[in-house]
């Protein structure tokens, strides 16, 4: 059975409203809909599209002598046992595998495939010329990954005036590891009197069967005898698979894409990708903020969305917040120094006073006292109000506002944030269930 | 190597007593254990004084800086932007104060016209509304790294030889004289002998190190001064308080930004000077005073130099005077060193000329100090360091097939290239440091988020960069710029840091290395 949003005129009721389009808020919402509940979802994702399209689970406790690991399983379970507070000791390991299946099955059938091993992490280029450990590797990016495994012959291209993404960097600093690869610098058909080059308009460019045409000459006499050709992600919105794959046959070696800095083509591709499947569901999707909540009469939640010239009057049984820190505006700043909720004004877990919030080392290895401030939560990710119980029987919180986790150093955000949402809804759902 | 006079110390007094020696005809070498301004010359704010700022406390310093002001105006105005200074009082400051400066400025012949308020104001909208008094005198904004560069340049173009990245390690010292100094090539951890006839000791806050090394006693204290950077030019004239020395009385436009400053902060040591969260409240607070706006500002970065300052009997904190301190080192039994310290970076050709008269006296030169007469020449080395160039040069060259490097102050490849070039020539290694200190990359509101990375991957394309030189220059270049953020991160700053820390640490994993 799905139940499906009624709109009376400009008021809008669902079973559960989701704040916040990112990745917890995508999960929450996919979830949800999965169980058949109706569902509403406010944000405008705008941290999406910084993503490198691939998903983390964890890989590193931080700490003065960091600790990695290749199984992030194995390692989560030394988190927990050391951090019983982290959010990933609330979910059990198939809670976590569960939701990144049906997060990655509804991204499958939206066009982008992920690749992961069981048991663990595998690693991409980054084009700061380090290896990134990840979980899962979209299908763009597999080809690197394997050949960098097994240690076969790969060429990085680079093009002139795209800055930040340098070939030779790349491989002059993955030399002493990675004697096999090499670089190479060509010049984008077409933009060849061009200062600056973007990724998306390139990316547009090779949409044009001519333009490909012409990029497959330009690399030609470079890529003869290796392995692997490792590109700038520039391979299509939409048709990624299909331009890598005619650029892959025509070369005669596998083609893969290396992420690149903001705003990128595999954040833009992720967040495509999943609008684009979500309009296949019954999920209303409002690409817009949300300035404040306030609960209703019915024991549910109230807010405003303006769509169009319109302002409507959502009404949901159930929330997720999933507003994420301070990028995602789900955290703030009082005039007072204190870290702040900015819906519901819940408890946040303070940082300390201002001047202990960062360690002066940017890259400090235990990380940044703040980053462990957000918010706390019973097992089933309820908010707790400041007297401890739950705040609100019917509110839960999924994803990087949750207290007690620096995801940027452990490499557990898209980890955090599926499990979170997933053990969030699955609880919801089954008290709507009992209800 | 061997020369008749080593300088120790590249800030601005140690580049000009270099340009001073060598108009001479007189051989030098200069050193610095790191760079051209890398200290106190580096860190300030810019502020060539009309003088009227010391005329209670300090009449010499007053006139010298009024002279100095007027001179360097005229022979070096592409490192100036000659803008003019108001002094205004608000309800608070003190009326006796108000009453003694115009006859204090004419008694040391500063020029000031006194304002009504309204006058103030319109001249300078972002002052607060309730002026007491105000006055305008000549204040001017200077660019220092331009000025120590182009001293640098025409010394060297005199016959003189710069040498950065050279520390010095100890002096070999034979019957009162010194003989020899150790140094050290820190970036190839060579260790090497200069010999020389005279050496100059120009290492401000470091001067008493230095001396000591040759066995000379200098007593000092230093004063930590910390500044704040606004995102966008809040003010057309240097603006100063016109109150006893406190904090953030000063407020200097420079390019695209404005800056405030300073605290006055006594310090024991010398290793890591930065600015902290709580003088960067006092800042704002305090500044906000003067003028409102500066309450609700963006603000990109805040820096800390340190003041080098002699200490004398019963001198403490801003009572010491900010005289420059030259001495002969006869009664330390060491007969050819001098010590140059302390002063003003307004004052500083004065010093170098003073010192370079000893020098000069002890070697039997007798041709004449020329920097009061002969204009400073503009080097290509000084200038991408100029707020504002870069835009300049860029939006004239529309169809050039030029990459910016550095979106937030438009520093391009093209620019990138002349500046490795003149680091080449001089034999340095073209570093992210140093390019970032010979332009403006970083400096914006990006504070090398993104620059620092397109910085290194082309010179890695260029083949400027090797191995994993660059991983460690970005992670040194993200680390200095945060010296800078990380007192000011409040609120909306938390954005951009975090944004950052996504892409450094999530990403590429640069905390793991």
């Amino acid at each position: 059975m799905t139940a499906t949003v009624k709109q009376d005129g400009t008021r809008v009721d669902c079973q559960v409203a989701v704040i916040g389009a990112g990745m917890a808020g995508m999960a929450a919402a996919i979830f949800a809909a999965d169980h058949g509940l109706s569902v509403v979802q406010v944000g405008k994702a705008s941290e999406t599209s910084f993503s490198s399209g691939c998903l983390d689970l964890f890989s590193c406790i931080p700490g003065r002598k960091p600790d990695k690991f290749e199984d992030p399983f194995k390692g989560i379970d030394a988190l927990i046992s050391r951090q019983p507070d982290h959010p990933y000791a609330r979910v059990s390991r198939d809670e976590i595998v569960q939701g990144f299946e049906m997060f990655t099955g509804f991204m499958n059938r939206a066009g982008i495939q992920y690749h992961c091993t069981s048991r663990t992490n595998q690693h991409i280029i980054t084009p700061a010329g380090t290896l990134k450990s990840t979980w899962c590797v979209p299908s763009a990016m597999i080809a690197g990954t394997r050949a960098l495994a097994e240690r076969k012959q790969i060429l990085i291209v680079d093009i002139r005036g795209l800055k930040g993404f340098g070939a030779r960097q790349m491989a002059q600093s993955l030399r002493a590891t990675h004697p096999c690869l090499s670089s190479v610098t060509v010049e984008f058909p077409g933009r060849e009197k061009a200062g600056d080059l973007m990724c998306e308009r390139l990316t547009w460019d090779l949409e044009t069967p001519d333009v490909l045409s012409r990029f497959i000459k330009v690399l030609r006499p470079h890529t003869g005898g290796y392995d692997a050709v490792g590109l700038p992600a520039i391979l299509g919105v939409y048709r990624f698979e299909e331009l890598r794959d005619k650029i892959a046959r025509a070369l005669g070696t596998e083609v893969f894409e290396i992420p690149t800095l903001a705003p990128s083509v595999t954040g833009m591709r992720t967040k495509e990708a999943f609008l684009g499947q979500l309009s296949q569901t019954s999920v209303r999707h409002f690409p817009v903020s949300v300035a404040s909540v306030r609960t209703d009469e019915a024991g549910g939640f109230r807010f405003d969305v303006s769509e169009g010239m319109n302002t409507l009057d959502i009404h949901a049984e159930h929330l997720v917040l999933a507003t994420g820190r301070f990028m995602g505006r789900g955290l703030g700043v009082n005039p007072d120094g204190t870290v702040e909720e900015r819906l519901f004004d819940l408890p946040v877990v303070q940082p300390g006073h201002r001047s202990d919030w960062f360690k002066k080392d940017f890259f400090n290895a235990e990380g940044h006292p703040i980053n462990r401030s957000g918010i706390n939560t019973d097992k089933v990710f309820r908010p707790l109000g400041a007297d401890g119980n739950i705040y609100h029987p019917n509110l839960y919180a999924a994803g990087s506002i949750l207290a007690h986790q620096d995801w940027k150093r452990e490499k557990s955000g898209s980890g955090i944030s599926i499990a979170t949402a997933y053990k969030a809804v699955s609880h919801l759902a089954k008290s709507l269930e009992t209800s | 190597m061997e020369t008749e006079v080593l300088i120790i110390g590249g800030g601005a007094t140690g580049t000009g007593i270099a340009r001073d020696l060598a108009l001479r005809g007189i051989d030098c070498i200069l050193i610095d254990r790191k760079d051209i301004n890398a200290g106190a010359s580096g860190a300030n704010h810019g502020l060539l004084h009309s003088g009227a700022r010391y005329v209670f406390k300090d009449g010499r310093t007053a006139m010298e800086c009024h002279r100095e002001n007027r001179l360097l105006k005229k022979l070096a105005p592409h490192c100036i932007e000659d803008t003019g200074g108001l002094f205004v009082a608000v309800a608070q400051d003190d009326d006796n104060y108000i009453a003694d400066f115009p006859a204090l400025c004419s008694k040391f012949g500063i020029p000031v016209t006194a304002l009504s308020p309204d006058e103030a104001l319109e001249k300078e909208p972002c002052l607060a509304t309730h002026l007491k008094a105000a006055f305008e005198v000549e204040d001017a904004v200077v660019d220092p790294f331009m000025l120590s560069l182009d001293n640098a340049a025409d010394a060297q173009a005199n016959g003189a030889t710069i040498l950065r990245n050279v520390r010095l390690a100890g002096f070999e010292i034979e019957k009162g004289r010194i003989r020899v100094a150790r140094v050290e090539d820190v970036r190839r951890g060579k260790t090497f002998s200069i010999k020389a006839l005279e050496f100059v000791n120009a290492t401000g806050a470091w001067a008493d190190q230095v001396a000591a090394m040759a066995g000379a006693d200098i007593t000092m204290s230093y004063s930590k001064g910390s500044l704040l950077v606004t995102q966008n030019r809040i003010n057309d004239r240097v603006v100063n308080r016109l109150r006893q020395a406190s904090d953030a009385d000063i407020l200097v436009p420079g390019g695209t930004v404005s800056i405030i400053g300073t605290t006055s902060v006594e310090i024991d040591n010398l290793d890591d000077i930065r600015p902290t969260t709580g003088e960067v409240d006092a800042i704002i607070r305090e500044g906000a005073d003067m003028v409102p706006g500066l309450g609700d500002a963006r603000y990109i970065r805040a820096y800390a130099g340190v003041r080098p300052l002699v200490r004398t009997p019963g001198g403490k904190g801003r009572n010491i005077s900010r005289n420059y301190t030259l001495k002969a080192h006869r009664e330390d039994d060491i007969d050819n060193l001098v010590t140059i310290t302390g002063g003003k970076l307004t004052t500083f050709r004065l010093m170098a000329e003073k010192t370079s008269d000893i020098v000069a006296g002890r070697l039997k030169n007798t041709n004449p100090c020329l920097t009061a007469q002969q204009p400073l020449p503009p080097s290509p080395k000084g200038e991408w360091t100029e707020p504002g160039k870069a835009p300049r040069v860029w939006m004239k060259n529309p169809e050039r097939r030029d990459t910016l490097i550095c979106e937030c102050e438009m520093v391009s490849e093209y620019m990138v290239d002349e500046i490795v070039r003149s680091l080449k020539q001089e034999g340095a290694l073209p570093t992210l440091e140093e390019v970032g200190r010979r332009s403006r990359i970083g400096k914006g509101p990006c504070q090398g988020t993104f620059c620092s990375f397109r910085l290194a991957a082309y010179l890695y394309r260029q083949g400027e960069l090797f191995g994993d030189q660059g991983m460690d220059q970005v992670r040194a270049f993200v680390n200095e710029r945060w010296k800078g953020f990380r007192p000011l991160v409040r609120d909306k700053e938390l954005m951009r840091v975090e944004l950052q820390e996504a892409f450094l640490c999530a990403l590429f994993g640069m905390e793991e290395l």
